[in-house]
C-alpha cells in the first residue's frame, strides 16, 4: 500500500470542518489524550502523554478475581492517565457521567453536533469491530467519535489502524456496560488547552509520581513490591495449584504483559520511549542513560514472555520451568528498583 | 495451520515500540503478533471454549439452565450478569437450576435477552451442535 492511499484512509473530516488525521497508538488511553491535544493543535506524542500521566506502573492483586483470574496489570488504573495529563499540561477539559443510556446518547450527538470530538470510556467486549481475540469484558477502553453517520457513528479507535464504523446499538452497550469499573457512559472533551504547554515541569512532576508508585506504596501487591510477589508467586503456583491452572495464570500474565494495547514488554519500551524524549527535552545525558537501561529491562520482560510461552506450550517437556520464569521477573525487578531510584534522583536535580 | 495461528488470523497490525538504527524509538506497525503472546492469548481463548462446551454439554443433560450457557459466552459473572439485568444475584445463580429456569416468567426472561443480547427464542435452548 502507498504512502498517499494510507494517509488518505486516515484522513477524516469532524463536524466543524477541520481535518482529523487518524494516528496508530499503542495504547488506547495514551492514544486518545495524545488524539485530542493534537487536534486542538498541541503536538504531543504518545508516549509523552504516557509519561507525563505517570502511566507506568505494576499491581499484583491476587484477591480481586476478573474472569477467574487474579489481576495483573502494568498500567495505573483505566480513566486516571486522561485527568492527570489534562491537569499537567494546563487544559480544560469537559467531562461528565452519565446514568441514564438514553440521556447519555443525546449528550453525544449534541456534543458531536456542537463540532467536538469526543472521548468515549467503553467496554471492550460490545465493540464488534474488533476481532474476537480483543473481545472479553474489560471496561476500561477507550475510542474517539468522529461524527455521526446513518445507523451509528465514525470512530478513531487508537489501537486500530484506520477509521472504523460502529453502529449505535453498538456504542450504547459499551458505553453503558455493567460490571467491575463501569464506564458510565464517560465521556470528555477538550475545551481549551495552553498552546505552549510547559513540558519540562510536566515531564517532572509525571516522573516523580511514577518513581513514587514504584518503590514507595506501602501496600505489598503494588510496584516492584509486587512484582517480587508475583514471581515468588509464579514459582511455587506449580506445586499450589497444579500444573493446568498454574499453566492458565502464568498465560493471563503474559498476556496482560503483551496482548492488551502495551506497545510490547508491559509499557517498558513505551517509557523508555518517553525518557529518550525526556532526555531531548532536557538534554540530559543522564535521562537518555536510563532510557536504555529501560529497554534492557523491556528485553527481560519480553524473554520472561517467550520462557512462559514455552513452559504453556510444552507442558513440561521442554528445560524451562517456573522457577526459570519466576527468577527473570526476579531479576527485572531488582533492576526496575535501581533504575527507578535512579529516575527519582535526577528528576529531582532537574529544574523544570 | 496451528490453532494459535488461525486465532490471529485477522491480520489485524498492532503497534510495538521498537528502536530503530539510531537508536531512536518508532512506533511500528506489525501484522504478526510475537510468538509468546500467541502462544498465552490462545491458551486463555482455549480455556474459555472448553469451559463454554462443558456448560453446553451440563445444559444438555438437565444439569444446569441455558441462562449460565449463555452468560458465560458473554464471559460475564453473576454479578455482572445481575447489574446488567438489574436482577439480584443470588436470584441469578437461583436461575441456573433448570427447574426453576423453566417456570420463569415472560417479563425475567425479557431483562435476560437484553442484558445478553440474546433472543428470547434463543434464551431457552442452547445449540445442539
Amino acid at each position: 500500500m502507498g504512502e498517499a492511499t494510507v494517509s488518505k484512509m486516515n484522513s477524516e473530516i469532524t463536524v466543524s470542518g477541520r481535518a482529523f488525521i487518524h494516528q496508530h497508538a499503542a495504547h488506547c488511553e495514551s492514544g486518545v489524550t495524545a488524539a485530542l491535544f493534537r487536534d486542538k493543535g498541541v503536538e504531543i506524542s504518545e508516549a509523552m502523554v504516557f509519561g507525563i500521566g505517570s502511566g507506568m506502573f505494576f499491581g499484583h492483586l491476587p484477591f480481586i478475581k476478573w474472569v477467574g483470574m487474579p489481576i495483573t496489570t502494568f498500567r495505573s488504573r483505566p480513566r486516571t492517565l486522561f485527568p492527570k495529563v489534562a491537569k499537567r499540561l494546563g487544559g480544560k477539559f469537559f467531562t461528565k457521567e452519565y446514568r441514564n443510556a438514553q440521556k447519555g446518547m443525546v449528550a453525544l450527538r449534541n456534543a458531536l453536533s456542537d463540532g467536538h470530538i469526543v472521548g468515549l470510556t467503553t467496554n471492550i467486549y460490545w465493540l464488534s469491530y474488533f476481532p474476537n481475540r480483543f473481545r472479553f469484558q474489560f471496561n476500561g477502553h477507550n475510542i474517539i467519535v468522529l461524527r455521526e453517520i446513518k445507523n451509528g457513528f465514525r470512530v478513531s479507535d487508537p489501537i486500530l489502524d484506520h477509521p472504523v464504523d460502529c453502529s449505535t446499538e453498538d456504542l450504547e452497550r459499551a458505553r453503558f456496560a455493567r460490571g467491575p469499573l463501569e464506564p458510565k457512559g464517560f465521556m470528555y472533551w477538550a475545551e481549551t488547552v495552553v498552546e505552549n504547554p510547559d513540558f519540562r515541569s510536566a515531564c517532572l512532576t509525571g516522573i516523580k509520581e511514577s518513581c513514587y508508585m514504584m518503590l514507595r506504596v506501602p501496600f505489598p501487591f503494588i510496584g516492584i513490591k509486587g512484582m517480587r510477589y508475583l514471581a515468588k508467586n509464579i514459582i511455587k503456583s506449580p506445586d499450589k495449584l497444579g500444573f493446568p491452572e498454574a499453566c492458565r495464570r502464568l498465560a493471563n500474565v503474559v498476556r496482560m504483559q503483551e496482548e492488551v494495547g502495551t506497545g510490547g514488554a508491559g509499557f517498558r519500551f513505551m517509557y523508555a520511549a518517553f525518557l529518550q524524549e525526556a532526555a531531548e527535552l532536557f538534554g540530559s545525558d543522564e535521562l537518555a542513560e536510563l532510557s536504555q537501561e529501560m529497554t534492557a529491562i523491556g528485553d527481560i520482560w519480553r524473554e520472561f514472555a517467550v520462557v512462559s510461552a514455552r513452559v504453556v506450550k510444552q507442558r513440561g517437556q521442554s528445560e524451562e520451568t517456573f522457577a526459570k520464569a519466576g527468577g527473570l521477573m526476579l531479576i527485572s525487578a531488582g533492576r526496575e528498583e535501581q533504575l527507578f531510584k535512579d529516575l527519582d534522583k535526577v528528576a529531582r536535580k532537574l529544574k523544570a | 495451520m496451528e490453532l494459535e495461528d488461525e486465532i490471529f488470523d485477522d491480520g489485524l497490525p498492532k503497534a510495538y515500540y521498537k528502536q530503530n538504527d539510531k537508536g531512536q524509538y518508532v512506533l511500528e506497525k506489525k501484522a504478526n503478533a510475537p510468538w509468546a503472546e500467541k502462544v498465552s492469548c490462545s491458551l486463555i481463548i482455549l480455556a474459555n471454549r472448553a469451559n463454554l462446551e462443558e456448560i453446553r454439554n451440563a445444559v444438555l443433560a438437565g444439569q444446569k439452565s441455558p441462562l449460565c450457557y449463555y452468560m458465560e459466552m458473554r464471559q460475564m459473572t453473576p454479578g455482572m450478569l445481575a447489574k446488567a439485568a438489574g436482577i439480584a444475584a443470588f436470584r441469578v445463580k437461583r436461575h441456573f437450576r433448570p427447574e426453576i429456569f423453566a417456570k420463569l416468567k415472560p417479563s425475567v426472561l425479557n431483562r435476560y435477552s437484553n442484558a445478553l443480547r440474546i433472543s428470547l427464542e434463543e434464551i431457552k435452548i442452547v445449540p445442539t451442535i
